[in-house]
């Protein structure tokens, strides 16, 4: 314990601050910030240094925004981001600047796609948002293609949340599924990861964090055909996902959480106190006449 | 200033993931090195367990018995690494210690059947102070690890002359569950609920502490698990149904709509 007696640099004050940031829970950014804020002591510093760690956990989290003008929400994340820090939102063909604090896009303008790519993004993306409408009651979608030498990638990125502080909870469910193809006829690899995290405070401090990485394989047809064969596959992994994290609590609930700690005792009667305070008078007594 | 950060720093171990505690507490301490010996007795952490070398008896680690880097043992009542003057209580206290570690060892038996228990007690000015532990770890079957940790502290004060006693007991309890399968991936729920209450209760012997503590933390721990099993259970996995919807929503909808219809139909039929 009398190691904590000496001081650390503030570089590495900086990295724990960084540290607690990147982990707050979905939904309480602001709280985890504000409480940083204070026990860092050092708000110039905090700003200039601790910047990356906003942009990274609004990144890490599928932070949903909505650009000026536009009729959908978009996912601020690392595939959309552009070397100088502004994102984009391949559906309108847009790009824009992404406040991290203030969590507000501004300064949207038009963006070119790449020609190749962008049949297959434009098909994934209107599947995915079927897909995504008929089982995320507050679910935003963003599909992003890439096409480097002819090998195309297309990423879709989903996210949903639900935040309650005022009955002490939030959750958010996120999952990024990727395929990279150099056209028709091939059989591709589609990886995926989903993340759960929910967070429950009142009078306490309860949290699930689940995840899974999935991978699977799709055969590439057409555009249309491989956009509806990849839904396919991630509707059947997230379906799965979702029964098995139900299995599981079931399973810790009947089984894990009672082997812990009885109800009741196995007489089905609270403790009779008196005898067993009694128990320990009598057991002393016979000691010290022995 | 350090006063204000104690708040803010108890609010940030309040939301971060609780499956980090010792790491988040020990970063904390790192960054306001003034809140140390605060955050220590405010910020409760999985225990430990320890073996106490003259027993043989296994005892729980917690602020509560640490005096600097050792920690004092309930059977033996001596320090590991040994310490020439570490505190201890009362030679009356240590009596009523004997006592409840006695009891509580029978009602661990009796809830848990199977898992460790030690008290603590300590003077205070006007009565006593003290904390009840308890750990229990699953056996790990069905691929699934669990864990209970029980932390009771209560504060006595005794009042008219003895003939009563004031307790106020906070307890917190940790559960952690954890697995990792190819169907489910991670599965990590876990972390802590605190609850308190205070209540006067009669003292007619000398045995009259530990009855009083004894049905005041039962009915405290019976009550925490229901909470716990709501809470984990129900409440978590109801979250995580509002983010995914297994069934159509579309589906979902076209049956609301339907009974709605119906209902509507019948009620028509009744006029």
């Amino acid at each position: 314990m009398a190691d904590y007696e000496e001081q650390i640099s503030d570089q590495e004050k900086l990295r724990i601050a960084e540290d607690f940031i990147k982990h707050a829970p979905p939904g309480e950014f602001n709280e985890v910030f504000n409480d940083v804020r204070v026990l860092f002591d050092n708000d110039g510093l905090l700003k200039s240094g601790a910047a990356s760690s906003f942009s990274q956990y609004n990144k890490e989290q599928f932070t949903p925004v909505k650009i000026e003008g536009a009729e959908h929400q978009v996912l601020v994340t690392s595939h959309g981001e552009l070397p100088d820090g502004t994102f984009i939102d391949p559906k309108s063909k847009q790009k824009f600047s992404y406040d991290h604090l203030r969590k507000e896009a501004s300064n949207a303008e038009p963006i070119d796609v790449d020609q190749e790519a962008e049949p297959w993004r434009e098909q994934l993306d209107s599947e995915y948002r079927k897909y995504i409408q008929n089982h995320y009651p507050h679910g935003i979608g963003t599909v992003y293609g890439k096409n480097v030498n002819g090998n195309i990638t297309l990423i879709a990125c989903c996210e949903d949340h639900q935040f309650q502080p005022q009955n002490f909870w939030n959750g958010r469910w996120r999952a990024e599924w990727t395929i990279s193809f150099q056209g028709p006829g091939s059989t591709s690899e589609l990886k995926g990861l989903i993340k759960v995290q929910v967070h429950y405070y009142e009078d306490g401090n309860v949290q699930l964090v689940s995840s899974k990485e999935i991978t699977s394989e799709v055969k590439v047809t057409s555009e249309n055909g491989t956009a509806k064969s990849i839904v396919d596959v991630i509707k059947d992994e997230e379906e799965s996902f979702q029964k098995a994290l139900s299995e599981n609590y079931s399973t810790m609930s009947q089984t894990t959480f009672k082997a812990l700690r009885r109800q009741l005792p196995v007489t089905r009667t609270r403790l009779d106190w008196n005898k067993i305070a009694g128990y320990k008078i009598g057991q002393e007594l016979k000691t010290t006449t022995s | 200033m350090t006063e204000r950060q104690l708040d803010y720093a108890l609010d940030l171990m309040r939301r971060l993931p609780p499956q980090q505690i010792e790491k988040n507490l020990s970063d904390l301490i790192d960054l306001v090195p003034e809140l140390c010996e605060d955050l220590l007795s405010s910020v409760d952490q999985p225990l430990k367990v320890a073996r106490d070398k003259t027993t043989g008896k296994d005892y729980l680690l917690c602020d509560y018995n640490r005096d600097g880097d050792s920690y004092r043992s309930p059977w033996s009542n001596t320090y590991d690494p040994p310490l020439e003057d570490g505190a201890v209580p009362s030679e009356k206290l240590r009596k009523l210690e004997q006592d409840a570690n006695v009891a509580f060892d029978q009602y661990r038996e009796m809830y848990f059947e199977g898992g460790v228990s030690s008290v603590y007690l300590w003077d205070l000015d006007h009565g006593f102070a003290g904390v009840i532990l308890i750990k229990k770890a699953g056996d790990g079957s069905k691929k699934i690890k669990g864990c209970w940790d029980s932390i009771h502290v209560i504060e006595v004060q005794e009042k008219s002359g003895g003939r009563n006693a004031h307790y106020k007991l906070t307890s917190t309890v940790m559960l952690w569950l954890q697995t990792h399968k190819q169907g489910s991936g991670i599965m990590n729920l876990g972390g802590s609920l605190t609850r308190q209450v205070e209540t006067d209760s009669p003292m007619s012997e000398a045995g009259s502490h530990i009855v009083n503590m004894g049905k005041l933390i039962e009915d405290m721990e019976n009550k925490m698990r229901n909470t716990l099993n709501e809470i984990y259970f129900g409440k978590t996995r109801d979250i995580v149904n509002a983010l995914r919807s297994v069934q159509s929503l579309e589906d979902a909808g076209k049956m609301k709509n339907m009974q709605a219809e119906l209902f509507q139909h019948l009620k028509n039929r009744q006029k």
